[in-house]
């Protein structure tokens, strides 16, 4: 057997980061929970999930530590969710603010393009949200799923390993949640 | 995959190094802290003593049951009455955090008291990983303060142990099974530390948390009743909450006002997330009309909570 790829997970203070530590190492992986103060040269991971979290991307992104510096120094795929998804899209020159409708709990996705993250799912199916801000321009950025009132859920960046989701796939209630974050584990796997 | 057998080696090694002489255990005879006692047992035997506190807010017959059921796995257990001493120090508190910070509080004096007598160096809780996500701390919000970490005291005299501190109830149960528990301990639904303190909106007087007890009771017999005639599958978490609240009724031509009790049900794997539970109507029905009936006095209404977690939490406060 081959080696587990080191998935790690930063947390941005997200009420289901230590459940995206769980499913990571339930779909084979090797985890471990990471501040977001960590700095990139102490990191030894092959990629990294950014968590969510209750800062608000308008007016609090200092709380989200070094997660700017992981985009542009961190040698890796990362998957940004939620909060983490916001602020990539803003780093990469896009915007995010307050949702007109926030989605707490219950929403249908609906794929548009399946690309990796999406890869064998339905192009339909139940998530479970958590979010007060979303994304509101992603340029360099493919989007990949939206919702009924929020139009981009998931992202590819064009031409670097990253990937956002505005919804929760480690949460138990997200269908084909485990699935996506293997899908994600398998882009790590395939470029080691 | 989470390997329960080697969880479970581990832990008790671990037990083994970090306990010497006596610890005292807060056992509620609930899954978490059962499981938590018979890993420290495994650890240290007949060193443990399991004190299960009557705090005055647990449900029907909850105290004489879980005595007997603690027992019956050859654990040392202690009864303490504490109740008069909890409706005192929740009288005219209605702030649910507060509630919570002098429920985790007592609970530690109480513990406290007894590891004195005990000459116990180390004091076990059952905590699991919601419990100390959701009391926030760092960049993580407070969602609510669980007693056995939110609530707990700044100043504490023993050393606090938790075996079960990164797993959730589902990975509990697995290793509840696997060491043994009957299937009623492993399989029981969840119930909050702070008890029907939390079922009670408002002032948790021991009148309200009678009320409360008695409404809970009702919908988990006829929930349970109705899972055993095949009506529906048993949810994740089922009970009843005394609202804050009246609403008019009549009763044999005369008008009624009394209290709300809120229905709540719900489907989850690990607490963290939750959908309602779709109960059939007729179970809903049996429940309605059987608590406004022998509850004739205090409830005038009953209503079904249909929210999922998030936006709503499983319990109320």
């Amino acid at each position: 057997m081959s080696e587990p790829v080191k998935v790690y997970v930063v947390d941005n203070g997200g009420q289901w980061t230590h459940r995206i530590w769980r499913v990571l190492k339930e779909v084979g992986c090797d985890s471990k929970i990471i501040l977001n103060t960590t700095a990139v040269g102490d990191i030894d991971a092959d990629a990294l999930v950014l968590s969510g979290g209750a800062p608000r991307v308008a007016w609090e992104s200092p709380k989200l530590g070094n997660c700017t510096d992981y985009f542009d120094r961190f040698q890796g795929p990362i998957l940004g969710e939620c909060v983490g998804m916001q602020l990539m899209a803003i780093h990469f020159g896009g915007k995010a603010g307050s949702s007109e409708i926030p989605e707490y709990g219950l929403s249908r996705l609906k794929v548009v393009e399946e690309d990796d993250l999406f890869r064998g799912l339905p192009r339909e199916f139940l998530v479970w949200e958590s979010h007060n801000d979303e994304v509101k321009e992603v340029p360099n950025f493919a989007v990949l799923a939206f919702s009924e009132n929020c139009k981009i859920q998931a992202v590819k960046h064009l031409n670097k390993p990253f990937y956002g989701v505005q919804f929760h796939p480690e949460v138990n209630n997200t269908e084909h949640g485990s699935e996506i974050l293997g899908n994600f584990v398998k882009t790590v796997k395939a470029r080691l | 995959m989470f390997d329960v057998e080697k969880f479970i080696q581990k832990t008790v090694k671990e037990l083994k190094d970090k306990v010497k002489g006596k610890a005292i255990i807060g056992a509620s005879g609930g899954v978490d802290s059962t499981t938590s006692a018979i890993l420290v047992n495994r650890a240290i035997g007949e060193n443990l003593l399991c004190v299960l506190v009557d705090t005055g807010y647990m449900r029907k017959n909850e105290i004489e049951n879980n005595e007997r059921l603690l027992k019956k796995l050859g654990l040392n257990v202690l009864v303490v009455d504490a109740k008069k001493r909890f409706y005192d120090k929740l009288g005219g508190v209605v702030d649910p955090e507060q509630k919570r910070k002098i429920i985790g509080e007592l609970f530690i004096r109480v513990f406290e008291e007894i590891a004195r007598r005990e000459s116990a160096r180390f004091f076990v809780q059952g905590t699991i990983a919601p419990d100390w996500i959701e009391s926030g701390g760092g960049l993580r919000d407070r969602i609510k303060s669980h007693h056995n970490v939110g609530g707990l005291p700044e100043k504490i005299e023993f050393e606090i142990v938790e075996p079960l501190r990164d797993l959730y109830k589902d990975e509990v149960r697995m290793v509840g099974k696997a060491l043994g528990l009957p299937s009623e301990l492993y399989e029981r639904q969840p119930f909050p530390g702070p008890g029907l303190a939390v079922r009670v909106i408002g002032e948790a007087t021991a009148e309200n948390a009678r009320i409360a007890r008695e409404a809970c009771a009702i919908v988990e017999q006829e929930i349970e009743r109705a899972v055993a005639k095949g009506e529906m599958i048993r949810p994740w978490q089922y009970f009843a909450v005394l609202l804050p609240c009246k609403a008019v009724g009549v009763h044999g031509d005369v008008r009624a006002y009394g209290r709300v009790v809120a229905v709540r049900a719900v489907e989850s794997l690990d607490g963290m997330s939750a959908a309602y539970s779709k109960i059939p109507h007729e179970v809903l029905e049996r429940i309605s009309v059987r608590i406004t009936n022998t509850l004739k006095d205090d409830v005038s209404r009953v209503v079904f909570d249909v929210t999922n977690k998030p936006p709503g939490t499983i319990e109320y406060e």
